[in-house]
């Protein structure tokens, strides 16, 4: 995985992103949502930043196993 | 139905040069996969090979199974950059490190393999004034602690570790430095090798390419674990899986404050002896550890990745970025070519402390949170997830690597960094 697609700028480069955290689970409580991790081998949700681009706020699912991007959303409009 | 390796001396090895190539025999020999076990180790790295190899010899556990995916020494324990070191801040950690250090240190003695221990230092440097100060508090925590530490000034740095002698212009002059000199590098594959070789001859059944897919339980026990192989019986089981923490977590239905992520390193070609002790640099942005291996190489790691990943492909920005930080402190070094480079998975916890305590069932053990500290710990490690599992509690050294730490607040925080593994 070396470039991801902002919803504004296009295809970048890894390294003007900041990954945040994985997605925490619909309903989790506050503790889980802070500290706990969803660790799947095959799809993985995630919060991503722009940090060095359009500081756009991100909602990345991807494959950490093989590296595949499936999507990338604004935070907020995924589906 | 043990074949017993020869036990290594200089006489055998005198011996073994002249008696032809069958006197070497292999270090573990390939055992059938048996239908119970006392004990089922899952994942035969230096974690789990070394909690098998204590089960036998401290606490005469007859029959126990180390359980591997792929082949032994496959994972971290021979991804790593051989560093070993007990310089860390929190009692609850550098207690337990400096018993990790002190076992280094007697190692080859006690498994009857060369491990190649090399104590050549491990120097900590700061370019700025806080630095150094951040440098003199964890120096004054090791002390009182009765572990060596020694502060530097520039000066002393530079008397210590000659190749820092500028060979062009250095951006940022060195202030100082932290040195543990009873730290430094230990042959990595020689430790899985090693403990494999003892913890066979202890009569540790090690099995190689069988994955375990599952865990069987009965009325709220655990009675064994589900393999590629078939079925196996377990009286307890232990996770030592490090990047695949995360996933055992999934698997058991307990979702843990761990993180993958890759973590990368790299060995130039060979040159003469230049670089005398590990030197190690921690900026705002990264950190670099740079040491030269017995071979000449010239290795050198940095920070993570920084996402979730099992890929084990590190990402080129890393790479660049530990290759300028090494060249900004060893200006020498600009001209020499890359041979390999290679990623790890590591399982980062939420504070950076890893986790050794029992998960969902009362007979099932997770050894793992690792961090950046899974090689160097690997001793201590053995010994003491090795008590819990047979006595039941926990020994002084991991009482409070606990996982109720995150939910109780106890957390032990060494970077003061918040919930996140990367946080930069």
């Amino acid at each position: 995985m070396m470039r991801l697609t902002c919803p504004f700028c296009g295809a970048r480069e890894l390294h003007e992103f900041q990954f945040h955290k994985t997605a925490p689970e619909p309903g989790a409580n506050p503790f889980a949502a802070v500290y706990e991790r969803v660790n799947r081998t095959d799809i993985s949700q995630e919060y991503w930043q722009h940090l060095h681009g359009c500081r756009a706020w991100l909602y990345v699912s991807r494959n950490p196993s093989t590296g595949e991007v499936y999507q990338v959303h604004l935070l907020g409009t995924q589906s | 139905m043990s074949v017993r390796a020869p036990r290594y001396s200089a006489w055998s090895l005198l011996r073994g040069r002249f008696s032809g190539p069958g006197f070497w025999r292999p270090l573990w020999s390939g055992r059938q996969l048996q239908k119970a076990y006392d004990v089922v180790v899952v994942g035969a790295g230096g974690h789990g090979l070394a909690t098998a190899y204590h089960l036998a010899r401290d606490h005469g556990v007859r029959r126990v199974a180390v359980l591997e995916k792929r082949l032994v020494g496959y994972g971290n324990v021979g991804r790593n950059t051989t560093i070993v070191r007990s310089n860390y801040l929190l009692p609850q950690n550098h207690y337990f490190y400096e018993d990790a250090l002190r076992r280094w240190e007697t190692l080859s003695r006690d498994l009857n393999y060369n491990v190649m221990y090399s104590p050549r230092g491990v120097l900590d440097l700061a370019l700025s004034d806080g630095e150094m100060v951040s440098l003199a508090r964890r120096g004054n925590a090791m002390r009182l602690a009765g572990i060596d530490a020694e502060l530097m000034d520039r000066a002393g740095v530079m008397k210590f570790a000659k190749e820092l002698v500028p060979a062009g212009t250095r951006r940022f002059d060195i202030v100082g430095g932290l040195l543990q000199q009873r730290g430094g590098t230990v042959r990595h594959d020689a430790v899985a090798w090693g403990y494999a070789r003892a913890a066979s001859a202890l009569g540790v059944d090690i099995i190689e390419d069988c994955e375990v897919t599952g865990l069987v339980t009965t009325a709220g026990v655990a009675t064994g674990v589900e393999t590629s192989q078939g079925p196996v019986a377990a009286g307890q089981v232990v996770f030592a899986v490090a990047g695949h923490t995360g996933a055992i977590g999934t698997m058991l239905g307990v979702p843990l404050p761990v993180e993958t992520h890759l973590l990368q390193a790299m060995v130039t070609e060979p040159i003469k002896p230049l670089i005398n002790s590990v030197l190690i640099y921690v900026h705002p942005h990264g950190e670099v550890y740079i040491l030269q291996s017995d071979r000449g190489g010239v290795v050198m790691g940095g920070f993570l990745d920084g996402f979730p990943s099992y890929t084990r492909e590190g990402r080129w920005s890393r790479l660049e970025d530990v290759v300028q930080s090494a060249v900004a402190l060893l200006p020498q070094i600009a001209g020499l070519r890359v041979l390999r480079h290679w990623a790890g998975t590591n399982d980062m916890t939420m504070d950076g402390s890893f986790i050794i305590d029992r998960i969902r069932y009362d007979n099932v053990f997770l050894n793992g949170g690792w961090c950046y500290g899974g090689f160097k710990s690997i001793p201590a490690s053995g010994a003491a997830c090795a008590q819990f599992v047979a006595t039941g509690t926990a020994p002084d050294l991991i009482r409070a690597h606990t996982l109720s730490r995150f939910a109780s607040g106890h957390l032990l925080d060494e970077r003061g960094g918040g919930p996140f593994p990367v946080r930069l």
